[in-house]
């Protein structure tokens, strides 16, 4: 672990690593740590017969014969998508693969990756070779299973022991190299390894097809080519590296990480049964009258000499906006209607020379043409048919719900923050009460009255589907919690900080946004993440108002089904995994960032 | 650049949201009236349609929207690829297949047992068919019909053949054991009531799923689990370990548990035709008229031709087409081949139970089509 943390160090700050730990040879080390004195002895035999009749417990429960793995096994597509048509499967490969592209590019920009040590690997390989020979004699298997299972960690084992023999002290390799090898042992042996064939077959009873072989051709062939697209989006990436400068390139990468949730989840996973006519007759004609008629307004408030009368107009059309908002019309003109307000609201602070002025303009157009879109895309209605009122489940719903209401908490929770510590007394006052309001009541009760009693309160013609309702309660509920870590960020800025900036004439929002904010967030790196993997696994509330995640259908569909009756704990254990997979990857993306930003060190 | 930009995403996300609260609507205000039945508060009868029965708006849909538990052994079962299957399905598909001439136009909502009766209020789901024990507080109170019963239920217990019990013991013979059901449900108050009755002492355990239940049942934390038989005999015939001899008792249930379809009250059009519809499987059952031999006995004389379309005016009069009941009897099938293919796999059979023909000393009975 220190290891890492010195390597990334290096990188940011020029400082004299620290004075390197003598290695002590193997038998010193046990010595020194482990069997120290009398107490430490006892307590590494105590800890170490516990850590084995875990494993030993733990290995009984999974390759007991009498586990039906088959039902995770035949029921993965519903766990993933739950009754997303097989043959629209496309667009689920289609999404998946332009996040692998977008992962694999930003990796190749950002940098990712550290170099590790061959002799750290090889260690590794040896440590992990021994772990799996422990397990393996732990373990329930047949003669010849663990004959494999020795064979497989020994081999392992040497491995790593020739690595540390052989290579030099300073050799190294990129981690990235390692993923990547590992992704691909992985996907190789989907083609190899007989881990056997599941299926699930309508017409028959029992309804389900276990047979020996390798995983079905509709699981192993899309993995391997999201694997190479992943690649090969790497060296794109780099290419571009070398093309653009990065100022230019990552705000790119990022606009389109913040494109990519609503557009695969309306266009491509949703399909909209567009009506040409519909959208000639009237939803284009909507979006040019707002795009010109927002376009002469905004221009005209950006203007330097319009002044104080420009608020007011900018006042008024949010005054519109919000009647409007409320009286049955489309729903597209009562959005834009807002849309428009708030830029005309921002107006001010763009003015400037006529480039600043077409750029706020294009900007406008740009958003309105997105907005009027999507909405569009959102109320046309899909082809997908599947039961049930939202066509997704399991882990894409747990994944939406997650990251939907984590990006837009973000600049809600900002903003709370900031009206919270303001030093006018409405937005304090008005901050204060919604988050101590919100944190006084518990998550299941927002998203029960989310879900059954918000949209009875919709204005009349308008409809929320419960998906979307349940979205915006659990992002108001997480806003308000990462309003009070972001206040705990904005407190510990000194204020010296905030007197220097005002000591160079910076005004108050330049200031909060340059000075105080950005070293606000910095610190409060540690429980912004540790909120955002709490949403994450909170998510799992949703399987008490009846939404299928994945929870709910490990618990509940599953075990019910006739052909696995009673296999809960399997499929619990499975879900466990899959939860502990994307919590596990968070946390390790914000300390890489906590490295990046050097908190901690300086 | 980067003010505006940072700018622009805050306006995307705002966006984004504010798209997100018309998904799914009907984008003209104006012609939003199936929306504004939601307004019924929750513990109010559904407000009759002014312009008349829910079967003409299920017509007008073209789907039917049908409640079901979604996670009920046998009889809504969601499977591997998100259909939804059973018994209590099968009757839904019979149902869109006499309304709509398709058993495949149907929306199966799954809805958790508390949601189920107000997901009919607002109009969410036309019909529900969600093992709903047929009781006087929900026919009167909640303001639901009931439809025919499609499937006679009883309270039953289950124990250790080791621990002494069998097929003759009674509630009275639990003195002192420990009993395991499901939280929240009628079953841990029936057997409260049943064991105060017969003068037995014993320790409930309740728990939120059934698989917990029979996880502590087999590893032997309580000595009887009890809920509806037909949940019993699917645990019996799947889980009984190799090492253990589990036995049903008492033979007459404690408790009555007629299920069948569950409706919005006041609505006699709708009713009848759902009620129709089981009546009809339950008649083409009685004269042996399966999915596989339909076609031969569309010209029959009497009740079974009548049915089956004949002069069609039984039918036309209810608002059905007059060939309604041969597309129920052809596309999904009649009572018995409904009940066999879904209620055998899991050790349910209808000879001998309340669920036989009134011919054969059960309880089905449909009156006659004429």
């Amino acid at each position: 672990m220190s290891d890492l943390n010195i390597t990334g160090v290096e990188g940011t700050v020029a400082i004299k690593p620290p004075p390197e730990t003598p290695k002590l040879p193997p038998r010193e080390w046990l010595k020194e740590n482990l069997f120290s004195n009398k107490f430490n002895t006892l307590l590494t035999l105590f800890s170490t017969a516990i850590l084995l009749m875990i494993s030993r417990g733990l290995l009984s429960f999974i390759f007991n014969p009498e586990r039906q793995w088959g039902s995770t096994a035949t029921n993965l597509r519903l766990m993933m998508t739950q009754a997303y048509p097989e043959e629209q499967y496309m667009r689920v490969w289609v999404s998946v693969a332009v996040i692998f592209t977008l992962v694999g590019a930003s990796m190749a920009i950002w940098n990712a990756g550290s170099r590790v040590t061959l002799r750290r690997l090889g260690s590794f390989l040896l440590s992990s070779g021994v772990v799996i020979n422990i397990l393996t004699l732990l373990a329930p298997f047949s003669g010849q299973a663990k004959l494999i299972w020795l064979i497989i960690g020994s081999a392992v084992a040497g491995a790593g022991g020739t690595l540390l023999r052989v290579s030099d002290k300073d050799k190294n390799i990129s981690s990235l190299t390692l993923v990547v090898a590992t992704l691909t042992a992985a996907i190789l042996s989907l083609w190899i390894v007989p881990f056997g064939h599941h299926s699930f077959v309508f017409e028959r009873t029992p309804r389900s097809m276990a047979e020996t072989g390798t995983v079905a051709l509709t699981t192993k062939l899309p993995w391997t080519i999201m694997v190479v697209i992943g690649i090969l989006a790497y060296f794109f990436g780099k290419t571009m590296t070398s093309r653009f400068p990065s100022k230019n390139l990552r705000p790119t990468i990022i606009g389109i990480w913040f494109l990519t949730p609503p557009t695969l989840l309306y266009l491509v996973l949703r399909d909209p049964d567009f009506d040409m006519g519909h959208v000639l007759n009237t939803d284009i004609p909507i979006f040019l009258i707002f795009a010109i008629a927002g376009g002469i307004l905004l221009s005209w408030l950006t203007r330097p000499t319009t002044g104080e009368i420009g608020r007011v107009c900018a006042a008024l059309v949010l005054l519109a906006g919000f009647g409007m908002f409320f009286t049955p019309m489309r729903m597209i003109i009562r959005i834009l209607m807002l849309l428009l307000a708030t830029f005309a609201l921002a107006a001010p602070t763009f003015a400037g020379d006529s480039k600043k002025q077409r750029r706020y303009v294009l900007a406008w157009i740009g958003v309105s043409g997105i907005i009027t879109w999507l909405v569009t895309a959102v109320n046309t209605p899909s082809t997908i048919e599947v039961p049930g009122d939202f066509f997704l489940g399991g882990v894409s719903l747990t994944l939406l719900v997650a990251i939907f209401t984590i990006v837009i908490s973000f600049p809600i929770g900002i903003l709370l923050a900031l009206a919270r510590t303001s030093k006018m007394p409405i937005f304090r006052i008005l901050s204060t009460w919604f988050i101590e309001f919100v944190r006084g009541i518990p998550l299941i009760t927002i998203l029960i009255f989310f879900s059954i009693m918000v949209p009875l309160f919709l204005p009349k013609g308008m409809e929320l589907s419960e998906v979307s309702a349940i979205v915006i309660g659990y992002s108001l509920f997480s806003a308000a919690y990462l309003a009070e870590n972001v206040r705990g960020g904005l407190q510990s800025v000194t204020r010296g900080q905030h007197e220097a900036a005002e000591a160079v004439g910076m005004t108050t929002s330049q200031k909060t946004f340059f000075i105080v904010l950005p070293q606000a967030l910095r610190v409060s790196i540690p429980p912004l993440v540790g909120h955002c993997i709490g949403v994450f696994k909170e998510t799992s509330l949703l399987a008490i108002i009846g939404l299928f995640d994945i929870l709910y259908i490990a618990r509940n569909v599953i075990p019910n089904q006739t052909e696995f009756l009673g296999s809960t704990r399997e499929n619990l254990l499975f879900v466990s995994l899959i939860y502990f997979f994307f919590a596990y990857q968070m946390s390790k993306a914000s300390q890489r960032l906590e490295r990046r930003v050097g908190l901690g060190e300086r | 650049m980067s003010k505006l930009f940072k700018l622009l995403s805050l306006f995307l996300a705002v966006g984004v949201v504010a798209a997100a609260c018309s998904s799914d609507s009907s984008d003209d205000a104006g012609t939003a009236a199936p929306a504004e039945t939601t307004a019924a508060p929750a513990t109010t009868a559904v407000e009759l349609d002014a312009d008349g029965s829910l079967l003409d708006t299920v017509i007008a849909r073209g789907t039917l929207n049908c409640g079901v538990s979604g996670s009920a052994v046998a009889f809504s079962e969601t499977q591997a690829d998100g259909s939804v299957t059973g018994f209590d399905a099968d009757y839904c598909r019979a149902v869109a297949a006499a309304v709509l001439g398709d058993a495949d136009a149907v929306n199966f909502v799954a809805l958790t047992a508390s949601e189920r009766f107000t997901a009919v209020q607002t109009g969410d789901v036309d019909l529900l068919m969600r093992n709903t024990t047929w009781t006087q507080s929900r026919d009167s109170d909640v303001g639901m019909d009931f439809g025919p019963t499609t499937y006679y239920d009883g309270q039953q217990l289950m124990a250790r053949v080791g621990d002494g019990f069998d097929a003759s013991s009674t509630v009275a013979d639990l003195d002192g054991a420990i009993v395991c059901t499901n939280a929240g449900t009628t079953t841990e108050k029936n057997i409260a009531e049943a064991a105060e009755l017969a003068g037995a002492d014993i320790e409930l355990l309740a728990f939120e799923t059934s698989d917990e239940v029979y996880e502590t049942f087999i590893a032997g934390g309580c000595d009887i689990t009890t809920t509806d038989g037909s949940a019993l005999v699917g645990r019996k015939v799947k889980q009984q370990p190799a090492d253990q001899e589990w036995v049903i008792f008492p033979a007459t249930p404690i408790s009555k548990e007629p299920l069948g379809p569950t409706y919005g009250q006041n609505d006699s059009a709708w009713a009848d035709a759902i009620n129709w519809t089981v009546y009809a499987t339950i008649i083409m059952d009685e004269w042996g008229v399966t999915s596989a031999n339909v076609d031969d006995h569309v010209n029959d004389p009497g009740e079974v031709g009548r049915l089956l379309g004949g002069e069609g005016e039984l039918q036309t009069v209810m608002g059905l087409s007059a060939d309604a009941f041969y597309n129920v009897i052809s596309q999904v099938g009649n009572y018995s081949e409904i009940y066999n293919s879904n209620l055998n796999p899991v050790g349910l059979v209808r000879e001998g139970s309340a669920n036989a023909g009134w011919l054969d000393g059960g309880l089905i009975y449909a009156p006659p089509a004429r």
